[in-house]
């Protein structure tokens, strides 16, 4: 039937524009029938060509402020998460690998954001800053960094009266977590650690560097409450210091 | 005039280089596009221009940064001397400055060396002989906003060479267009 087809078709065509025709052969001509309801037979050859030559957009032909405002579903993100999860969980050994994993994971993820987020606060300012001091840094992590990923500001922000050296974020109620149920023998896993991760790669963007964990410090209002735990390098602080 | 672009990771690897052959040169040989523009481009700088560009006078240059042969692979080394030897006095910088754009943080020679700090503190350095602040400004914004573009693609490792052509061909446009 396909080879039956075309020759009633190419003599109405010839009256037109025979030549262009004549080079297609017939199997290209019935694929090119399969489009749904073409009007006329011009038509159809306009939008094959054109899907053919069609340019893919590619990433630098978008503008980075369209998606500002946008939200991302939360249940497509809980499953994405708990695939990570699942993914990382068939490949780790223990505990401590899976956390590590999870928080190169979130590195990746925060080099990204803080990019991001930078340019789109300062670049329709003719003089872009960027943030040198410590506190102003950890502010911003708390407030616009957790806003940016999860859509609200972290809970808390504290400073270890033990250490010097040690901040901590809190999150009573963790968007990541809120899907994930640790079994028993692994209880010490927080995934959070992905989170840990993504606040470890803008503290070291912004030459921060810093050790950052995450724990589950749950109490009978929180049962999900996380605490990131920021350790950050001497020479931060012997830079703070300079700096004052 | 010519203008030389290197893009540093934080670690201090290139990830990409431009060298760029300003339209404001008039006749050079290594730029097709200079040889097509009109007269007035050149005229008042003609003086200058004849002393910058030509083939004998790159030779010289090249002698005096590289000291080696007049090859344009030992030009392009001596440029990226120049520039890595910046990051020194820009590494003393980028703590006490908070701004992005540091212009003229160093000096070589003719060359200027100016320089853009992106938040992930990726380093963006142009070698320049003229002072046309508000064009570099305006390049290294838009240098700025495809790298965030680059390191938006998930496909993209940061911290890697960039070897996208689309990245290239934009930051050539934009060079054009500034420089």
């Amino acid at each position: 039937m396909a080879y039956t087809q075309p020759h009633p078709r190419q003599s109405i065509l010839s009256t037109s524009s025979h030549s262009s025709v004549e080079h297609l052969s017939p199997t290209a001509s019935s694929t090119r029938f399969s489009l749904p309801a073409a009007p006329s037979i011009h038509t159809t050859l306009g939008s094959s060509r054109q899907t053919a030559t069609r340019v893919v957009p590619n990433i630098y032909d978008r503008n980075l402020n369209k998606a500002r405002s946008s939200e991302v579903s939360a249940s497509a993100y809980a499953f994405l998460f708990s695939e990570i999860v699942q993914y990382t969980q068939k490949r780790v050994s223990g505990i401590n690998d899976f956390e590590r994993r999870l928080n190169t994971m979130g590195y990746r993820i925060g080099t990204r954001i803080l990019e991001l987020l930078i340019w789109r606060n300062e670049s329709s300012s003719k003089t872009p800053k960027r943030e040198i001091r410590l506190l102003p840094v950890l502010l911003m992590i708390q407030s616009q960094v957790w806003k940016a990923v999860f859509g609200k500001a972290a809970d808390g922000l504290e400073k270890s009266s033990a250490n010097v050296d040690e901040y901590m974020i809190i999150d009573n109620d963790p968007l990541l977590e809120r899907h994930i149920s640790v079994p028993r023998d692994i209880s010490q896993l927080s995934c959070s650690s992905f989170t840990a991760g993504i606040v470890e790669a803008v503290l070291d963007g912004l030459n921060f560097p810093a050790r950052v964990t995450a724990h589950n410090t749950a109490n009978a209002q929180y049962p999900n409450k996380v605490t990131i735990l920021i350790k950050l390098e001497k020479s931060v602080l012997e830079r703070e210091e300079l700096l004052k | 005039m010519s203008h030389h672009l290197f893009l540093l990771s934080p670690s201090d690897t290139p990830l990409y280089s431009l060298s760029h052959q300003s339209t404001k040169q008039g006749a050079s040989a290594s730029s097709p596009l200079g040889a097509n523009l009109p007269t007035w481009t050149t005229s008042p700088f003609s003086g200058r221009m004849s002393a910058l560009a030509g083939a004998p006078n790159t030779a010289m240059q090249s002698a005096d940064l590289g000291g080696g042969a007049a090859g344009g692979q030992d030009r392009l080394n001596a440029l990226r001397m120049v520039a890595n030897a910046s990051l020194d006095v820009l590494e003393n910088v980028v703590f006490r400055d908070n701004g992005m754009y540091l212009k003229g943080v160093d000096k070589f020679n003719e060359w200027t060396v100016s320089a853009f700090v992106t938040a992930g503190n990726m380093k963006f350095i142009l070698l320049h002989e003229g002072k046309n602040d508000d064009g570099i400004r305006g390049f290294f914004f838009e240098v700025w906003e495809l790298y965030v573009k680059t390191m938006a693609n998930p496909f993209h490792s940061a911290h890697t060479p960039i070897r996208s052509p689309v990245f290239d061909h934009r930051v050539r446009a934009s060079a054009k267009r500034y420089l």
